[in-house]
């Protein structure tokens, strides 16, 4: 595929939109319930819909505007005309998709005039109604590698990472120690975080420990499945004095998908998806006018920790095959030299399919987060990289 | 009666794809102008979007990229442990299969392995799974 972004149409989008709200709904102490007791798996206690708006007040309330206020709408595994009518919304404009999709599209969608202040809406009572990733309840849809194989007993996203990560032990000799400081580093960072599910530390002899899922994955190497809302609000950046908070600018980003042979598994095997991850490279750190150095806190897709070591490698914060070695040490640690998923990530955080990382950089952008604070962190990346869809988004601090 | 196995994803090619494997034939799509193979089964070449194919016999030779054991049941019929690997077919498509007539502590990077069938059924009828082992002394 050719390189078709072109530099000089996207500069003048750089810093258009900036994110003035975040919300999200309470992550933990909805796990634990009212009484401390965890949600069983299929136990109901709510629907997408009252944990997205739940997040959708939240978000606007930290914005400092109201409903009316919004005119574009991006809603993610949710209805949107359903959305739209529980919120008593008519916009102008509507997207979705994954969080960095949405970031794209109304910035895309503001710039064009089409709309001015966009929600960014996703909700997922994923625990509640017993979302199944692997098994016969997924099987017999569509053509794809998540369940494809079934007839051969292979299912789950979390097994095709663990082809991934074994096929990285066996090119490379990373190991499952390494593997394991970022299951443990992620934990860290959500015993900082109040709002996270998970609130015990881990250390390396537990991860060790913990029963194999689809091997060379651990159960720490999963993601977690929990109830949540998440919300965003973006608005065009010369309407932003109006605001709660000062404004982070949204001031790149970056989109390549690598599908061809994606059934076979193909990219994701002997690629590592790193094509995929170049590409959204050379867009997103030129429009921003910064590299990889300048990156104060990352954050990364983590449905399993393995993400970590195919995107430090395919963005060039390692070279290919050393992401073993360079997540160890508390490389990848608050105080550490590149802090990942500060918020405790999917792994330990919550599951918000791409969500939650969005609200957590922006915070460590406005400052103020404690102990979890990455000290004066004017730069952020998340890169998102779901089976080689991949985006980039690249968040500063406003003048 | 034919072993249970979980269903299969089925569209009018997958289905031209397992009739053979009633007759124990591996056979892929070939593109008829290019020469890509494709697996899955689909319309058209997605090199040179051709839709002209040929239905064409593969060696069953393929060697191991990658494989991962599951030690939590997901399916009834496949009880964990339960190993699955993925091979480079020696024609080039990358091919998910289970190792049979070795231990899955056997497998090795780059191994080349051959082709077993067994057999299976689900709702849509029987057919012959292909799999694959080591090659005949």
């Amino acid at each position: 595929m050719a390189i078709s972004f072109d530099q000089t149409r996207l500069a003048p989008l750089k810093n258009s939109v900036a994110v003035v709200g975040v919300g999200e709904t309470d992550y933990g102490s909805d796990y634990r319930g009212a009484g401390g007791k965890a949600v069983a798996k299929g136990e109901a206690r709510y629907d997408s819909y009252t944990l997205a708006s739940r997040a959708l007040k939240r978000a606007l309330d930290d914005a400092g505007l109201n409903k009316d206020d919004i005119d574009g709408l991006c809603v993610a595994n949710l209805s949107s005309e359903r959305a739209c009518e529980v919120w008593g919304m008519n916009p102008r404009w509507s997207g979705g998709g994954d969080a960095a999709q949405c970031i794209i599209e109304a910035t895309m969608a503001i710039n064009c005039g089409l709309c001015t202040t966009v929600a960014l809406v996703y909700g997922n009572a994923q625990r509640s109604m017993n979302t199944a990733y692997g098994g016969s309840r997924v099987t017999g849809g569509g053509i794809t590698s998540y369940f494809y194989y079934a007839p051969w007993g292979l299912t789950s996203q979390g097994a095709l990472y663990a082809l991934l990560f074994q096929r990285h032990k066996l090119l490379y000799g990373t190991t499952e120690e390494q593997l394991g400081a970022i299951a443990v580093a992620f934990r860290k960072h959500a015993c900082m975080n109040p709002n996270a599910v998970m609130q015990k530390p881990i250390t390396i002899d537990d991860y060790l420990n913990a029963r194999y899922v689809a091997e060379p994955l651990r159960l720490f190497d999963y993601c977690l499945i929990n109830d949540g809302g998440v919300a965003i609000i973006v608005r065009r950046a010369d309407m932003v004095s109006d605001c709660r908070h000062p404004p982070i600018m949204v001031s790149g980003f970056g989109w390549s998908e690598e599908n061809v042979d994606a059934t076979q598994l193909r990219p994701r095997l002997k690629d590592f998806y790193h094509t995929a991850h170049r590409d959204v490279a050379a867009q997103v750190y030129p429009m921003a006018g910064v590299t990889p150095q300048d990156i104060d806190v990352f954050a990364t897709y983590d449905s399993f920790s393995v993400h970590l070591l195919a995107s430090l490698e395919g963005f060039g914060f390692c070279k290919e095959g050393e992401g073993g070695a360079f997540v160890q040490e508390g490389r990848i640690e608050v105080g550490g030299e590149l802090p990942c998923n500060t918020s405790g990530g999917m792994l330990s955080e919550s599951y918000m399919q791409s969500w939650n990382h969005q609200p957590e950089l922006v915070r460590q952008l406005r400052g103020g987060l404690g102990q979890r604070q990455v000290q004066g962190a004017e730069v952020a990346q998340y890169v998102h990289d779901v089976a080689g869809k991949c985006k980039s988004i690249i968040y500063t601090k406003g003048d | 009666m034919a072993t249970p196995r979980p269903i299969r994803s089925m569209d009018p090619y997958a289905e031209q794809f397992w009739t053979f494997t009633q007759k124990k034939e591996f056979r892929l799509q070939k593109c008829s102008e290019c020469g890509k193979f494709r697996w899955p089964p689909g319309p058209t070449c997605d090199r040179c979007l051709s839709d002209e194919y040929a239905w064409t016999p593969m060696a069953g030779r393929g060697k191991v990229l990658s494989w991962t054991t599951f030690h939590r049941g997901y399916f009834p019929e496949y009880p964990a442990p339960h190993t699955v690997m993925v091979l480079e077919l020696d024609e080039g498509p990358l091919f998910v299969a289970y190792p049979v007539e070795m231990a899955p502590e056997d497998l090795r990077e780059g191994i080349v392995l051959s082709l077993r069938w067994t057999d299976g059924q689900d709702e849509f009828g029987e057919y012959n799974l292909p799999v694959f082992g080591p090659l005949a002394k």
